[in-house]
């Protein structure tokens, strides 16, 4: 098995997962971004992750039916909410039906890997808790 | 404020009239109550009836001084009737003379007593000739008398008996012709005194009517005008009443107090609007919170990786990165900006607006409303549509109400149509905001626009949206509609006068508008 953590991160704004790329890439993990839910998706249906990072608040599709896909073909896989202030009721439906964690915006860089360090730590991966421990020391 | 019905008040602010200038041209006005006119009324008819009856106390008196002097006529005529048959008995029988001239005397005492009278009835040489005639039948009795012409001379006893017979009748001819016209003056006095009643009753009932009419319009006029600024008022329309008459009264002092309570009015529609707005801002508020959410979050990851990773980044993603930053603080000024827009508390200025820019202010702050309710907004703006005139604010506060509410009536995947074109009434533009949601029964439709009722539960609506709305369509002269069918969505109108030619408005010439369309339900 591949020790590199497969990250797919989808959020509606492209500054998202443009800083997110860099940032989750540096303490270990393969990451692929999206800035719509359909292409998400699709690439879901052709590729396992290990994590997927997911907005709740979407124009299209929203983030519960995101989560509800995923869990569906990958009940492995640790599906991380990105909640605004307005939809907290939806991350706690999101909680409800499976989701690993989630986190509200605005969040830091850091606040997200320490997440993702803990889905990792969850799914077997010791090399990402180090590296994240890495970047604050 | 906004207080002419024609919402062309802004642009001449001089036509409207301001409250002290108004109270002013009412207390100049000289008093004259409705009491004094009353009590006036009244004692002109005490005063006629007193004059009528004082009249024909007189014209009593008059008449009995009439009936008496007739009556002293007619002894007299008797008396010298008597003498006269005295006369004849003496000249046939030789009767003695003393009857004759005892009934002569008393003639004589007779006419004496009525000489007063007499001269006011008859002319001076009637009554000379009737006292030349008893003087001269007085002489021919006293030479009788003293024997004068003896019995035994029957020629000189023919002369005196002819003489005499001469005076004597005339005498009679004069005294009848005299009763004759006293009773004739009596008859006309008489029947002068019959018509008079009816004369006063006719003259009575003309000024009745006259007075009953005058009286009737100074109270039905003002009452007619007051029962219009209800209506007007009813209307939203709080332009304070104008003195309309030369004087002042009691319907003067209900008019200041309508003033008075026209201008409470508008300040409590005011401090509506003011706390609907604050309501609504707190719906607002919450979404605003969440749009600012990705901005922000978006500054904070860029700030954060490029603190993290400032070593490392070329100079051309560090600029990214910094680019990246002023856009999106941009981003979160506008949002801010926007509700800080609406929020602000400020006079209420009329304005040449486009509709269109207000819609869009409107959907604009509610935007965050409407991607979390996940509904989908489809906004129309004809084209060509002509400019109203208004005040900004409150005219999107009433679009950010129609479309909240709307928000809240279709679900997720529901549609929310704003349509602005030429309205059915003349010189009109209308906003349509229609949805296809739940619908409002048809027994809570006539209560939607009152104030505090709300279908919403509590805490969540204050009920005051659309009463504060329609109050603020109303000032600008308009009028907002709504049709609903339960189960199939809702359809709210918003009518609003168009502006006129610019350059009317701008040289402050308000342009005459049409009024304000009646309003659709009779409860309003």
């Amino acid at each position: 098995m591949n020790d590199r953590l497969q990250v797919l991160v989808l959020d509606d704004e492209p500054i998202v997962g443009k800083r997110l790329q860099p940032a989750l890439a540096k303490v270990g993990c393969d990451v692929e971004v999206f800035d719509a839910p359909r292409p998400a998706l699709e690439r879901v249906a052709a590729k396992r992750f290990n994590v997927v990072v997911t907005d709740i608040r979407m124009d299209d599709v929203d983030g519960i039916e995101v989560l509800e896909k995923v869990l569906e073909q990958w009940p492995e896989t640790k599906v991380i909410m990105i909640t605004g202030y307005a939809t907290v009721e939806l991350a706690r439906e999101a909680m409800a039906k499976g989701a690993f964690d989630f986190i509200a915006k605005p969040f830091k860089p850091q606040e997200l890997r320490d997440v993702i360090a803990k889905a990792a730590e969850a799914l077997g991966f010791a090399a990402i808790s180090r590296a994240v421990e890495g970047v604050t020391s | 404020m906004i207080r002419d019905p024609d919402g062309a008040v802004a642009a001449a602010p001089e036509s409207v009239p301001d409250e002290g200038s108004v109270e002013r041209a009412f207390r100049e006005r000289p008093s004259i109550g409705i009491r004094a006119r009353l009590v006036l009324v009244f004692l002109s008819f005490v005063f006629f009836a007193a004059a009528v009856i004082i009249g024909s106390w007189i014209l009593l008196a008059r008449l009995e001084d009439r009936l008496r002097f007739l009556e002293a006529v007619d002894r007299y005529t008797m008396e010298i009737q008597q003498t006269r048959r005295f006369e004849k008995n003496f000249f046939l029988h030789n009767a003695n003379l003393q009857d004759l001239r005892d009934h002569l005397a008393e003639a004589r005492r007779l006419l004496v007593a009525a000489e007063p009278d007499a001269n006011k009835v008859l002319t001076a040489v009637e009554l000379h000739r009737m006292r030349t005639h008893l003087d001269g039948y007085e002489s021919v009795i006293a030479r009788l008398a003293n024997g004068e012409s003896g019995r035994s001379d029957p020629a000189g006893r023919a002369a005196i008996e002819a003489e005499l017979r001469d005076h004597g009748s005339q005498m009679v001819a004069v005294a009848l012709e005299l009763a004759e016209k006293e009773r004739a003056s009596v008859n006309t006095a008489l029947s002068l005194f019959k018509r008079l009643p009816v004369a006063f009753l006719a003259f009575l009932l003309a000024f009745s009517v006259i007075v009953a009419n005058v009286l009737a319009r100074q109270m039905v006029g003002p009452l007619g005008r007051l029962m219009e600024t209800t209506q007007r008022i009813a209307r939203g329309d709080f332009t304070p009443l104008t003195p309309s008459r030369w004087y002042r009264d009691e319907f003067s002092n209900l008019a200041l107090a309508l003033n008075t309570m026209m201008r409470e009015l508008a300040h409590r529609q005011d401090v509506l609007v003011q706390s609907h707005k604050l309501s609504a801002i707190g719906t607002l508020t919450s979404g605003v919170a969440h749009e600012l959410n990705n901005p922000m979050n978006n500054i904070t990851l860029t700030a954060e990786m490029l603190k993290e990773d400032y070593a490392t980044l070329s100079d051309e993603q560090r600029l990214e990165m910094v680019n990246d930053l002023v856009v999106q603080v941009g981003r979160a000024q506008k949002i801010v900006r926007n509700l800080l827009d609406f929020a602000r508390e400020s006079e209420i200025t009329t304005e040449r607006l486009d509709l269109a820019g207000v819609l869009r202010d409107a959907t604009s702050l509610a935007a965050n409303q409407i991607r979390l309710s996940g509904a989908k907004i489809v906004v129309d703006v004809a084209e060509n549509l002509p400019a109203i005139h208004g005040d900004r604010q409150t005219l999107s506060q009433v679009f950010v109400n129609l479309l909240l509410n709307a928000l809240d009536a279709v679900g997720k995947g529901g549609q929310v149509t704003i349509a602005a074109g030429a309205a059915r009434e003349p010189a009109s533009v209308q906003v349509v905001v229609s949805d296809d949601g739940c619908g409002i029964p048809a027994h809570v439709l006539p209560k939607i626009f009152d104030p505090f009722f709300s279908t919403k539960s509590r805490g969540k609506g204050t009920g005051l949206g659309l009463s504060v709305s329609l109050g603020i369509v109303r000032q600008h002269g308009g009028d907002i509609r709504v049709e609903s069918t339960p189960g199939r969505g809702s359809t709210f109108t918003v009518v609003l006068p168009a502006a006129m030619v610019p350059s009317l408005n701008d040289a402050g010439n308000p342009p005459a508008t049409p009024s304000p369309p009646s309003p659709p339900c009779p409860r309003a």
